[in-house]
């Protein structure tokens, strides 16, 4: 049983002192797992990797790395996340044996009414997507903030050190951002014109140019010297205001000011003899992989093969009908029942197990809806931390689509979030936009535990993706027995349901062409995307074997995904 | 001070581009006149790239991203800007097969009333793939002249089909080169060499 698990221990058990610590590929697709014996950090840029691990080194604990990584992020990677969004954060605190999360989801503001995106009846994407509606009141800072004093050893500007430096020297931009550039570039042309922080002469990135933000820097340093409350009360806050008005939104400077993030109990499931912990609702992501795991136990799935047609279409079956519930249970907590109890138990996944047929789609998958613009997102992004303790971070936070809503407060380098758009435009959805609602995620930062003891951290950012990404990572490892970096790296599919109905199946290129013809013939419609396709998300993980005697860190090649241990 | 930097480099290697390219090859370019309907092939961003491209060469120029033959009304040349997004196709309510099929239309529509097609693809080696490469196929050999950013045509693919088909190709090191080389080609006889400037640069 496990056989993955097994060898890994069986290794590690056998050659402590004797691992050969290889240099990365030049092949970045080839799988490769960084490996370190006190902590780690993976993120998806190799400089914010590094100022985690500057600060693991200096002796500061999971958190404090944790939160200079995501600081780092902002600058190295700021079309993905930042202070202007927010997310989640999965802690373990070693000493107490506990998870914990914080939640500092961004918020609806104030004057957030449900039919706010309806145009004379008509969804109104824009509103949605690039206006000024589009930005929820952004939770990164104060979260981190919380994280920190709460957990953490440092000072808030003691971790902003290497992103200042980041923003104002500058990196050589790569293929993964010089693509996302261009395919943005409209939005920034729209919000701020050809003189854009984000455009090079008003022209996107192209690889190898040297990205700088001097704005940002200004910022980042105007936090380290006032403190986090100016975002939330203070200039900055006066900006946001500013910028997001100016563009038609609703953002006051009392939705700035009373903005708090939560920390909460994890949500729990088991998968076989393995413990997951994750975020409760508004993420969903957790929530649902959860659910899926629970719906393939059911399954013998190491003998269908790893990326089998009756695999994938076992998958992908289920995909549909967890994304059924998600549309029809979903919302956030605060405000509606959740019925999560019900949807991560054992007998509700052996009911949906048993509606899968392995030789037809079903006719309808019951309940809900859900908003097929969703489906398009790539966006956000993903760390894991462990320090020498074996306390852990695994954070997942976003600006939503990349580059957010490209709305920029002036002078200031950072990119607001479109977050607005994770509501329904329903206005009778469970999900529709309500004063300091926070909207449904797909987010699902995740901790596995082998026993008593964490086994492997993992996330992804990728939208709808994240949690059928997440679910086939897992399964790769516990059942098909791959490496960690194999598992990430290996080629993956999606498919989900609207309103009842199956919608396509996507598989990344490399799946076997007589693989996508048996899938035809049960009746899937089949898209291609290219073979390594951010589409599917960019996961990070981290693997914890013989009692932390050996870390390993696996990071996706679809983005520019790093790690590094000590 | 960093990306002044780059900007002068830049100008300088488009300075050693033009030194370089001979005065007869640049004689033998096709000629262009504007207004210049400015419309996708594949709902990639890169459309606007060449909107703002025109824009800094001075042409009278219209963009739409899902252009009909209906547009082609005063118009002197069509400038197709090659290049799939899944995204934007999405967003644009059409898949492949009904992008394909307008723009189909629309060259049709402009060999018909003698209107040159000016092929661009300005996304480099990421906007490459089977999808763009249909396009890439479909509509190189209707050129009349094909602009691609060199990091587009590492295998040649560019370079196969023009020679095959003898359309002129230009390749550029960087986007923002071909603001010069639109200058070059819409000049008209009765305006000065407009890369004069760049040689005295």
């Amino acid at each position: 049983m496990l056989s993955a698990v097994a060898f890994f221990f069986y290794l590690s058990g056998c050659q402590l002192d004797h691992i050969e610590i290889k240099k990365p590929p030049k092949d970045r697709h080839q799988p490769y797992n960084y490996v370190g014996h006190k902590g780690m950090v993976v993120a998806a840029h190799p400089l914010a990797v590094q100022a985690g691990l500057e600060v693991l080194k200096k002796g500061g604990n999971a958190v404090d790395a944790a939160i200079a990584t995501a600081f780092a992020l902002n600058a190295a990677e700021p079309f993905a996340s930042g202070i202007g969004g927010g997310g989640f954060m999965l802690i373990f605190l070693a000493k107490e044996k506990r998870v914990t999360v914080i939640n500092y989801r961004e918020k609806a503001p104030g004057r957030a009414y449900p039919s706010m995106f309806l145009d004379k009846g008509k969804v109104k994407n824009e509103w949605r997507n690039i206006h000024g509606l589009a930005v929820a009141v952004p939770g990164a800072l104060a979260g981190w903030n919380y994280a920190l004093e709460k957990y953490g050893t440092l000072k808030l500007a003691e971790t902003m050190e290497r992103s200042i430096q980041i923003a104002e020297q500058g990196f050589s931009v790569s293929e993964t951002f010089s693509q996302i550039n261009k395919d943005e570039y409209e939005k920034l042309l729209l919000h701020s014109g050809e003189s854009s922080p984000y455009l090079f002469d008003g022209f996107p990135y192209e690889p190898g140019d040297t990205f700088q933000n001097q704005d940002l820097a200004k910022t980042l340093r105007r936090i380290a010297s006032h403190g986090w409350q100016d975002f939330y009360n203070g200039g900055i806050a006066q900006r946001i205001v500013e910028a997001v008005q100016n563009k038609g939104g609703l953002i006051t400077k009392e939705d700035l000011s009373s903005y708090t993030p939560i920390e909460q109990l994890p949500l729990k499931g088991t998968y076989k003899g393995f413990s997951l912990y994750s975020i409760q609702p508004p993420g969903a992501g957790g929530l649902h992989t959860i659910q899926l795991l629970n719906i393939i136990e059911n399954w013998q799935v190491r003998s269908w093969g790893f990326n089998s047609p009756l695999y994938i279409h076992h998958m992908s079956e289920a995909f549909r009908f967890v994304f059924a519930d998600r549309a029809h249970y979903l919302g956030d907590p605060d405000f509606v029942s959740v019925p999560a109890k019900h949807l991560i138990s054992k007998n509700y996944a052996s009911q949906i197990a048993a509606k899968i047929s392995p030789d037809h789609l079903q006719d309808s998958y019951p309940p809900g809806s859900i908003d097929k613009e969703l489906i398009t997102k790539q966006n956000t992004t993903h760390l894991n931390v462990i320090d020498e303790w074996g306390n852990i971070v695994c954070l997942t936070q976003s600006i939503n689509d990349f580059f957010g809503s490209g709305i920029v407060p002036t002078d200031t380098g950072f990119l607001l979030n479109n977050h607005m758009a994770d509501f329904s435009p329903q206005p009778d959805s469970i999900n529709a936009p309500r004063p300091y609602r926070r909207p449904v995620s797909s987010m699902a930062p995740l901790i596995l535990f082998n026993q008593e003891s964490p086994f492997l951290i993992l996330g992804s950012p990728g939208g709808t993706r994240i949690f059928p990404t997440l679910t086939q990572i897992v399964i790769n490892i516990i059942e098909f027995g791959m490496s960690l970096d194999e598992a990430i790296e290996a080629p993956r599919f999606f498919s989900y349901s609207t309103q009842g109905k199956a919608r396509s199946l996507f598989v990344e290129s490399r799946i076997r062409p007589e693989t996508i013809l048996s899938l035809e013939e049960i009746g899937h419609t089949v898209e291609l995307r290219d073979a390594y396709d951010k589409f599917f998300g960019g996961a990070q993980g981290i693997m914890i074997l013989s009692g932390q005697k050996i870390i390993l860190g696996g990071a996706d090649s679809r983005r520019d995904g790093a790690g590094e241990g000590y | 001070m960093k990306k002044s930097l780059l900007s002068l480099s830049t100008v300088l290697a488009l300075a050693m581009f033009f030194l370089s390219v001979p005065e007869e090859t640049r004689e033998e370019w096709p000629r262009f006149e504007h207004p210049l309907l400015i419309t996708s092939a594949g709902q990639s961003a890169d459309v606007q790239i060449a909107g703002v491209l025109a824009k800094r060469a001075g042409l009278a120029a219209t963009l739409s991203k899902a252009a009909t033959e209906a547009e082609l009304e005063n118009i002197r040349t069509l400038a197709l800007v090659i290049g799939v997004s899944m995204k934007g196709l999405g967003a644009a309510g059409l898949d492949l097969d009904q992008e394909t099929s307008r723009v189909n239309r629309l060259v049709d529509a402009a060999k018909s009333q003698n209107i040159p097609l000016l092929c661009l693809h300005l996304g480099g080696e990421a906007r490459r793939g089977n999808l763009s490469d249909q396009l890439i196929t479909a509509f190189l050999p209707s050129a009349r002249m094909v602009i691609v950013v060199k990091s587009g045509n590492k295998d040649g693919f560019f370079t196969r089909i023009c020679e095959e088909k003898t359309v002129p190709l230009l390749e550029l090191e960087r986007t923002v080169d071909a603001i010069e080389s639109l200058k070059t080609l819409f000049r008209s006889d009765n305006e000065p060499e407009l890369f004069i400037n760049i040689l005295s640069f």
